[in-house]
């Protein structure tokens, strides 16, 4: 059973369809990216799964039953929404003392979460002098209470520094990788999660444009490979005969597509050419993002999964 | 579900609003004993030394009922304004239960307001008597009956308060309505108009604490005043349920 299963989900708020018919799965021990542009319904289909949305069909479970039917929620999923904030009149800890209480937890766990992300210093300040960064590392902690095996992550890098993103990434990292947590983190920067995520999801307008690995997806940005050296140019017929198609951006360097680096080595090894450069060319993450969740109005989005999955040259 | 109206409670103690609401309401109250004790038997105010002026001073204990309200409708549409609702949704998916523990909440906030309201009227009623010279005898039945209608007409503001944050959701929007309602409609509909007055809440706390009508017509028996303010009491908490239990929160 997935720690996540969302199958054939969707909601509408008035006119709006924010979620159209969206499945996928998040199995534990993985980091899953979710990943769309502004508007694309991220949050929509994270607060169904945590039964604050109710939704139009389809279903949204964790750990194969509903969020409103688990005992003790908190202790099965942590979850860091955006659209959430705190009293700023009560303190850090206070904050999470209410939680605990409710949870039925104990209040040694708000002083324990708190050390968790760095907070400790701060946990008798209210609120209000909080900034973004400290907020969302209090979120953090409100999420990791129940010492969760699932969690859900709404955009959490919002706010943070390059060092608080570097330390989420590497937290992220930790419960997946030694706590075998499963992890839904969404995301509309797909750079910001490049580094952590296993899977990654991507939705726009709605509706599921991609699914697979993040090694999947990269390779949907595939561009050939470059190879420089002085008498490349003697490469050009050997790999033609390969099948693979060769341009010359410039003297000296070979652009060549169709064939895997194995083979561009292979043949100047044959050739005996000093290389001084053998790479897989790759657009950068964001393009091949901005590629596939085009404004709507645009091309119809590429089939679901699959698509990437059988392209020629899939990563190693 | 006492560990979610707990929760519900530290919510409340945890910010100073509920101590400057508390203060306000001890100063009405103050303000009204002082009164009363002062003009005792002069231009038409009961003299403390018989049993009407006796209940009207202790129903001063209960004329912060808009402050109850308030500290009902904070508790939750401080959760909308501070965006807490999700928290609070996350920690109990079933909604109702929270509904519950806000309306307990309420019920032991309005038991806090009340009693310390009745404390200041038993400090400030004990030397009005013994210096107007009555009978401390004439703290009886009567005077519980008082107390016992502010403690339930402050749980039934603050419940009261609790609905109207529910539908409203907007803070302010919510506390101008309950303002509004306590210091204009009601206290106008009670005096000048008793026949509907009498039906309202405000009037149906005056007919628990026994105090007489200033206009004619008169209220409720206090029993009719007591079902009343539960009836009410029972509508409201179905407001607060209704409008919590269904909607997306996003
Ligand atoms: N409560 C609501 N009422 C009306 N429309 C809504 C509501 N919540 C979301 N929407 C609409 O649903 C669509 C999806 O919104 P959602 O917040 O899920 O997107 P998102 O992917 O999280 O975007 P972002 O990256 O900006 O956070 C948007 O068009 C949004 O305007
Ligand atoms: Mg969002």
């Amino acid at each position: 059973m997935p720690a996540i299963e969302i199958r054939n989900l969707s909601k509408s708020f008035g006119a709006v369809r924010a979620v159209d018919d969206v499945s996928f799965t998040v199995e534990a021990g993985t980091v899953t990216g979710y990943l769309g542009p502004n508007g694309a319904g991220k949050t929509t289909t994270l607060r169904s799964l945590l039964g604050l949305v109710a939704p139009d069909s389809g279903e949204a479970l964790v750990n194969g039953r509903r969020y409103a039917d688990l005992a003790r929620p908190v202790c099965e999923v942590g979850a860091v929404l955006e659209a959430t904030n705190f009293h700023p009149g009560r303190t850090a800890r206070d904050h999470l003392r209410v939680l605990c209480a409710a949870a039925g937890l104990p209040e040694a766990r708000a002083e324990q979460t708190l050390g968790q992300v760095g907070l400790a210093d701060v946990a008798r300040k209210r609120v209000a002098g909080f900034s973004l960064g400290m907020r969302q590392r209090l979120a953090l902690a409100t999420a990791l209470l129940g010492e969760p095996r699932i969690l859900i992550l709404d955009e959490p890098a919002n706010g943070l520094d390059p060092g608080g993103i570097q330390w989420l990434r590497g937290f992220l990292r930790f419960l997946a990788d030694d706590q075998g947590c499963a992890v839904l983190v969404s995301s509309h920067v797909l750079a910001e999660v490049e580094q952590t995520v296993d899977d990654v999801v991507i939705i726009a307008g709605g509706r599921m444009v991609r699914e697979g690995t993040l090694a999947e997806l990269t390779s949907a940005g595939d561009r050939g490979v470059r190879v420089a050296g002085a008498g490349v140019e003697r490469l050009r017929a050997r790999l033609e005969a390969a099948g693979a198609t060769v341009e010359s951006p410039q003297d000296g360097v070979l652009l060549v597509h169709g064939a895997p680096p194995e083979t561009v080595g292979q043949a100047a090894l044959d050739e005996r050419v000093v290389l001084s450069e053998l790479v897989r060319e790759r657009s950068d993450l964001e393009a091949v993002f901005m590629e596939l969740t085009a404004a709507p109005g645009g091309p119809p989005p590429p089939p679901v999964a699959g698509a990437v999955t059988g392209a020629p040259g899939s990563a190693s | 579900m006492t560990r979610l109206v707990r929760a519900e409670l530290l919510k409340v103690f945890t910010t100073r609003m509920v101590w400057g609401m508390l203060a306000l309401s001890l100063g009405f109250t103050a303000i009204g004993l002082v009164a009363l004790s002062v003009l005792s038997g002069a231009q038409g105010v009961p003299a403390v030394t018989g049993p009407e002026g006796v209940r009207n001073l202790f129903s001063q204990a209960g004329t912060g009922l808009v402050f109850a309200f308030v500290i009902g409708t904070l508790l939750m549409t401080g959760e909308y304004r501070f965006q807490t609702i999700t928290y609070t949704f996350l920690v109990t998916p079933r909604r109702e239960r929270v509904v519950a523990a806000k309306l307990a909440a309420c019920a032991v906030v309005g038991l806090l307001f009340g009693l310390a309201g009745i404390a200041l009227a038993f400090a400030v009623a004990i030397p009005a008597l013994l210096i107007r010279g009555a009978s401390l005898s004439l703290i009886g039945g009567d005077v519980a009956r008082v107390c016992a209608g502010v403690v339930g007409a402050m749980a039934l503001y603050a419940i009261l308060g609790l609905a109207v944050g529910s539908l409203l959701r907007n803070q302010v929007a919510a506390i101008v309505v309950g303002v509004g309602w306590v210091y204009v409609l009601e206290s106008i509909l009670v005096a000048l108009l008793p026949s509907v007055g009498k039906w309202l809440p405000g009037g149906a706390a005056q007919a628990v604490y026994g105090v007489s009508s200033p206009f004619g017509s008169g209220y409720l028996p206090a029993w009719g005043g007591a079902a009343l303010l539960v009836g009410y009491a029972a509508v409201f908490a179905a407001v607060a349920s209704l409008t919590t239990i269904r909607r997306d929160i996003t």
